[in-house]
């Protein structure tokens, strides 16, 4: 055990107005710069978390903004792992996005962040798509969903518009539970919110649903999903993630053994974010073969898919995912995960092992479905 | 054409003169600030010395940097200039280990080296706190050490040869791949801990060791560091030579605590005494060095387990910057932290420290390397607070007088930079300054490489050895 694997879940509380203390917490150990994968693949100071917490300080005493400010602070994946590791206890992802925040309140943003948050404010969805969310139901499933139960499915963007299939398979794994869906789900805000826009009207729009529902759990398979349905909305309702929620009902699906080995990507939201471990390997042991990644749980590295850095850096952000791809061991059939966004991003950085959501695994397992 | 314009030429888009980027590399881990007006990042030696040449007929000061994790402000351009990020030249040439040694580049991760060696059964000893950050290249212009030197040395004594770009920008060498050598003025020593000031190093041949097969850990308390020094002395009398010998005061303990409560670790001032060797050697060694401890302290414990040692040396490396775990409102700052003293005067400095702690009602937690008399002493503050940063400078100013007037070293591993500059005349006589001088002006004359550290000149402005 190292000193950082003392913290598990990392607090990531964004409302919060950073205080200098945040700042002074930093003794420039220069520690981050062995884990920073932003780093790793730019090299410059300022992209590392260290060389931010300078450029987050200089703000505040008047420094002024230009593009490389905005290039140091975006480049940051917010994937915490700096905070795990840092001696000092210094929380870098949570000083990185407010800098952003306080950045854009004052109209500072890159146009990628003011292309995000123009898009997603206009067609709720990152995507800008304007097709129907709930596209990958039919008409009638739609008609015939329950306006009142005790828990939703959160499906977040990424499923409803690319991964259709996995929504599809997520929620028949989950209907037998008393699940239901929101009628006209938005996107949980996650991408504003880590790239310092305000997301309030996207926030409400999702609460009013959930209240009217009556549901009191939020189940959802996106790592950003959760984390910002967690720590974003108030504390009004449970929010489970796919993997606990599968964990809890195993014994119930009738699974049956695959024979097959595979590997499992811990998105940072979901492991060193909000100490989510366990759940997802309980899953995939029950029916394969798990080996570990080279750097798994809390010392897991990132994707490079969040924090905007793929709307934003998408060379950066895959050239993060190539070096999360050497850690990979060998002979394993598939490389499991629990986020779309780092799904997407694995496999776009060229997997030459298939990259499929731990909701496929299951549905492979299933032997009534 | 600009300088910037040249330096592009030289180095393609690895230059950068914005003012974020300058920012970030204003300073290192110690107190030090100085903007660069370029950074630049290198990767070949034919970079490295036509950038020099350049910055030569240009007289713009060229500081080398590795990862900035120095603690005297060594990598911190105080006078400007060019800022050197060797970093990028961080790939280990070769492994000869037939000969016992590496070649490697200067930015190479002093763990990343050993992680390499591992498999084949070897190490490079030197291992400080920050080695998982570290360059080698840091370690060699700072003589940089760790737990282990007691028993393996500090960095000087494994390095064999060094590829050197001169302040004109002429490469030398300065040794072989001989592990022995009797031919003129041993030129690698006097690179060793130069801090950047002398020339750049751009390849080093590194002596390596085999791994031992076994270790063995005996943490001993006691009741105060006078009797914790003497369980020390008489261990080393005993004729065994720890391969660790390090000394954890109780507010160090406390904040080991914090970091992992599952430590399992003695109450009070503790002493950790490491043996390497074999099975059979450790498990001796360990059971007479407990039995010498033990009328002296009031607890012994034996560990062997390779991951109970493990955690505990991983926190160990890195409890300096982790004071803030006792109380998020201080902070540890890097002055005074890095004092020696012969041996037998430890606990005279513990006494001293303490005394200084209350006067200036600062707390400080002191751990190091008590088996090579290197004290680090951790002072922390509320950084927030103007009157406390008074008291700190005034407190660190006291420890380093201390440890000169008990006949030892402001700095016995992280080096002089700008930090400890003052204190060098009171540590060296003026004969022997003189000579250092003459050596900087003989191979620097224009004064260009990091200027303002080592204290040889009056001050930054002054520090052209030109005239
Ligand atoms: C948490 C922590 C723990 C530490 N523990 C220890 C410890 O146990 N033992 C110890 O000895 N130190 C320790 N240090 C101090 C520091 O890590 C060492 O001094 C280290 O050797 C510096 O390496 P660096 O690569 O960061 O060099 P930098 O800080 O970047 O530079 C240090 C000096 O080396 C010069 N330099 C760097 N590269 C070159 C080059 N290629 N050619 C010429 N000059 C060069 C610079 O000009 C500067 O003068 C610790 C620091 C921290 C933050
Ligand atoms: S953020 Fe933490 S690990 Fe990074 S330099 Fe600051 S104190 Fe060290
Ligand atoms: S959160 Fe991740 S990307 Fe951001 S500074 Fe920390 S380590 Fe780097």
């Amino acid at each position: 055990m190292t000193l950082a694997l003392t913290k598990t879940a990392i607090e990531m509380k964004t409302k919060t107005k950073i205080d200098p203390r945040a700042i002074e917490m930093c003794v420039r150990c220069g520690t981050c710069r062995s884990v920073c994968p932003a780093f790793e693949v730019l090299g410059w100071e300022s992209r590392n978390t260290r060389g931010r917490i300078m450029v987050a300080k200089a703000l505040r005493e008047g420094l002024a903004p230009d593009s490389d400010v905005l290039d140091s602070l975006n480049t940051c994946t917010t994937c915490g792992i700096c905070a795990a590791k840092c001696p000092a206890g210094a929380n870098p992802p949570v000083i990185v996005q407010e800098a952003r925040r306080s950045l854009v309140a004052k109209g500072v943003m890159t146009e990628a962040q003011a292309g995000l948050s123009g898009k997603v404010n206009a067609s709720g969805n990152t995507f800008g798509e304007k097709a129907e969310r709930l596209g990958w139901l039919s008409d009638a499933e739609v008609a015939g969903l329950k306006e009142r139960a005790d828990r939703v499915y959160f499906v977040g963007c990424l499923d409803s518009y690319r991964y259709p299939e996995v929504a599809k398979k997520t929620f028949n794994l989950l209907k037998r539970f008393d699940v239901t869906l929101l009628p006209d789900e938005v996107c949980c805000g996650s991408p504003l919110i880590r790239t310092g826009s305000e997301a309030r009207g996207l926030v409400d729009r999702n609460l009013e649903q959930i209240k009217r529902i009556g549901a009191k759990t939020v189940i959802t398979g996106c790592a950003g999903c959760y984390s910002t349905l967690k720590k974003d909305y108030p504390p009004d309702f449970k929010v489970l993630s796919v993997p606990e929620f599968l964990a809890e009902h195993i014994s119930e699906l009738d699974l049956k053994p695959l024979e097959i080995s595979v590997t499992y990507h811990d998105p940072c939201h979901l492991g060193r974010h909000n100490g989510i471990f366990d759940p997802p390997r309980e899953v995939i042991k029950s029916i394969s073969d798990l080996v570990e990644m080279r750097a798994s749980r809390e010392n897991a590295r990132c994707c490079g898919g969040g924090g905007g850095v793929r709307a934003g850096y998408p060379d950066l952000s895959l050239k993060i995912a190539k070096r999360r791809l050497l850690d990979v061991p060998s002979g394993v059939d598939a490389i499991v995960s629990c986020c779309p966004l780092c799904i997407r991003n694995l496999r776009d950085a060229g997997s030459e092992i298939e990259v499929v959501d731990l909701v496929d695994l299951v549905g492979r397992a299933i032997r009534s479905p | 054409m600009d300088l910037i314009d040249k330096l592009r030429e030289i180095v393609g888009e690895r230059v950068s003169a914005a003012p974020t980027e300058r920012l970030c590399y204003s300073s290192d881990a110690s107190q030090v600030k100085g903007m660069p007006d370029y950074v630049v990042r290198p990767i070949s030696t034919e970079e490295v010395s036509k950038v020099v040449a350049l910055a030569a007929d240009f007289s713009v000061p060229v500081t080398a940097r590795g990862a900035g994790t120095g603690l005297a402000g060594g990598a911190v351009a105080v006078c400007g200039g060019i800022v050197l990020d060797m970093s990028g030249m961080n790939r280990i040439l070769e492994m000869d280990l037939a000969n016992l040694q590496v070649i490697v580049e200067p930015g190479v991760v002093q763990a990343r080296l050993n992680e390499a060696l591992k498999p084949h059964g070897f190490f490079f000893p030197p291992d400080p706190g920050s080695s998982a950050i570290c360059t080698i290249g840091g370690l060699i212009a700072n003589n940089g050490s760790g737990m282990r030197c007691v028993k393996y040395g500090t960095t000087k004594s494994y390095v064999l040869d060094l590829e050197v770009v001169l302040a004109d920008g002429r490469v030398i060498r300065t040794g072989s791949r001989m592990l022995k050598s009797a031919a003129g003025y041993d030129l690698t020593r006097l690179f060793i801990g130069s801090e950047g000031t002398l020339g750049i190093i751009t390849k080093a041949g590194l002596r390596v060791m085999p791994l031992p097969k076994a270790r063995r850990l005996v943490m001993a308390s006691f009741e105060d560091a006078e009797a914790a020094g003497r369980a020390v002395a008489k261990t080393f009398a005993s004729g065994i030579v720890p391969s660790a010998c390090e000394i954890l005061d109780r507010t160090t303990i406390a904040v080991l605590r914090r970091c992992d409560p599952n430590l399992v670790l003695p109450e009070g001032d503790v002493i950790l005494f490491e043996v390497d060797g074999t099975k059979g050697s450790t498990k001796e060694s360990a059971e007479e060095i407990a039995r010498i401890c033990s009328p002296i302290a009031a607890e012994v414990m034996i560990a062997s387990g390779e991951k109970e040692m493990e955690e505990i040396w991983e926190a160990r490396r890195l409890v300096g910057a982790a004071v803030s775990r006792l109380d998020p409102t201080k902070s540890r700052i890097y002055v005074g932290e890095d004092v020696g003293v012969p041996i037998k005067m430890i606990p005279a400095l513990i006494r001293e420290i303490g005394e200084i702690s209350e006067r200036f009602d600062l707390p400080a937690m002191k751990y190091g390397h008590i088996g090579d008399g290197n004290l680090h002493v951790a002072l922390f503050i509320d950084v927030l607070d103007e009157d406390e940063w008074t008291r700190l400078e005034a407190a660190a100013d006291a420890i380093h007088r201390a440890a000169i007037r008990l006949g030892g070293t402001v700095s016995s591993e992280h080096g002089i930079g700008a930090a400890r500059a003052g204190y060098m005349k009171m540590q060296w006589d003026e004969g022997t300054l003189s000579v250092m001088r003459s050596i900087k002006k003989a191979l620097d004359p224009k004064g260009i490489l990091n200027p303002g550290k080592l204290g040889l000149f009056e001050s930054p402005s002054s520090s052209s050895g030109g005239d």
